[in-house]
């Protein structure tokens, strides 16, 4: 997997391109995660319009990296899921959870509200 | 704004690319270039053989099945059968279930059904840079109604062998295809994750069978099985509000994050059934009649 990143103000957006599946795109989604938590950017979305491919490894990795942003003050936001991504993240109940949006300036915008505690 | 790009390198491989279109030899040549392989071509089976037999060594063959004078299935096996072969990755409009198992039976490594993207051609030959990819698969069956097979305990066999099944069911409907080998890629991770421990010299068994009305897919891995009372780390046992739960159990246990595994597939099929002490699973899938 690749991940193309974009800074807009305290916001970063890491746009996922390629497969998040077990060794395959969970490391790398992992480092820069942890790279920008430990660095204090803790406010992230993940653009997930090009996800090719993902499987529970894959899934077990966001739900992770969620974690690790909340433990760092912040969260992680998901945006433009496809159909398929946005299938899995609801059998797996985690769109009772995750923050999901079709639209980056929403997505963006919505971190100005206070994030609940964890 | 700023840009930042993050990506994994990509082995380089010396590779021998064999089709009789011309305009597709040097598309895909400038590909496989452009991501920084080494690539050399031919037109024809002997052409591909005798540049094979004059010592040159290829990491990989791409390797046209319609070609003239010899099949590519020929050449497949003579390829096979060379001391320390490359891996094979054929590619095809050849859409018979026929051509594909022959393929198999003949160790291809994977199977690219024309037309397909370019780019797709990179990703095949990156997955096939990894140290277990020329680990054979036993062919027990190879009728498109049933098809078995073992193989080695690696993750690289499991994308092989999906992607052959997968491309077995290629006249599905597309959202069915798409849950079935979801499923199915997660239950045989699982067996060679788990039931395997990732062990190439541990086998798994898998059966696919396929009538008018279903389809049903057998694995069998060579691990004791578990007690799903003790899988806390697995989110099957998570409360209905508490979706991330077992996340924190795979912390404790020092678990690479996942254990969605069955809880997406038990929502993707039909049946999941094991056996008593499982470490086998039936996966179920009911079709339309004639789908």
């Amino acid at each position: 997997m690749r991940i193309v990143e974009r800074r807009i103000g305290d916001v970063t957006i890491l746009q996922l391109i390629g497969r998040l599946e077990l060794e395959d795109g969970d490391v790398v989604l992992r480092d820069a995660v942890n790279r920008l938590v430990a660095s204090g950017r803790v406010k992230l979305i993940l653009d997930m319009k090009e996800v090719t491919r993902l499987d529970s490894a894959g899934i077990g990795m966001l739900v992770s990296k969620y974690l690790t942003a909340r433990r760092g003050g912040g969260v992680i936001k998901f945006l433009h899921p496809t159909e398929r991504t946005d299938h899995l993240m609801d059998i797996t109940k985690l769109t009772t959870v995750f923050e999901i949006f079709d639209n980056e300036e929403a997505a963006i915008k919505s971190f100005s509200t206070p994030v609940a505690g964890v | 704004m700023r840009d930042r790009h993050v990506a994994k390198p990509v082995p380089s491989r010396r590779i021998l690319l064999v089709d009789d279109d011309r305009g597709l030899r040097h598309v895909l040549s400038e590909l496989l270039q452009g991501a920084g392989h080494k690539v050399e071509t031919a037109g024809d089976g002997p052409e591909a053989l005798a540049m094979l037999g004059n010592g040159e060594r290829f990491d990989l063959v791409l390797l046209d099945i319609g070609l003239p004078s010899m099949s590519g299935l020929d050449v497949l096996g003579l390829v096979r059968n060379l001391d320390n072969p490359p891996i094979v990755i054929v590619m095809t409009a050849d859409d018979t279930s026929a051509t594909l198992l022959e393929a198999v039976r003949r160790q291809a490594y994977r199977y690219l059904r024309k037309p397909f993207p370019p780019s797709s051609i990179v990703e095949v030959v990156r997955e096939a840079a990894t140290p277990f990819a020329s680990l054979e698969v036993e062919v027990i069956s190879a009728k498109p109604e049933w098809l078995e097979l073992v193989a080695p305990c690696t993750l690289e066999m499991a994308d092989r062998i999906q992607s052959f099944v997968m491309h077995l069911e290629a006249n599905l409907p597309e959202a069915v295809r798409e849950a079935v080998a979801q499923a199915f890629r997660e239950l045989l991770t699982n067996a060679v994750e788990w039931g395997g421990k990732l062990d190439p010299n541990r086998k798994v068994r898998i059966s696919c069978v396929r009538t008018k009305r279903l389809l049903l897919y057998r694995i069998a891995d060579p691990g004791e099985g578990f007690d799903i009372d003790r899988l806390r780390h697995a989110a099957i046992t998570n409360p209905d509000d508490d979706p991330m739960r077992h996340l924190t159990v795979r912390e404790e246990q020092g678990l690479r994050p996942g254990g969605f595994g069955l809880a997406m597939t038990r929502s993707l099929v039909d049946d999941l059934i094991y056996n008593e002490a499982r470490n086998e699973v039936l996966l179920i899938k009911y079709l339309d009649e004639g789908g």
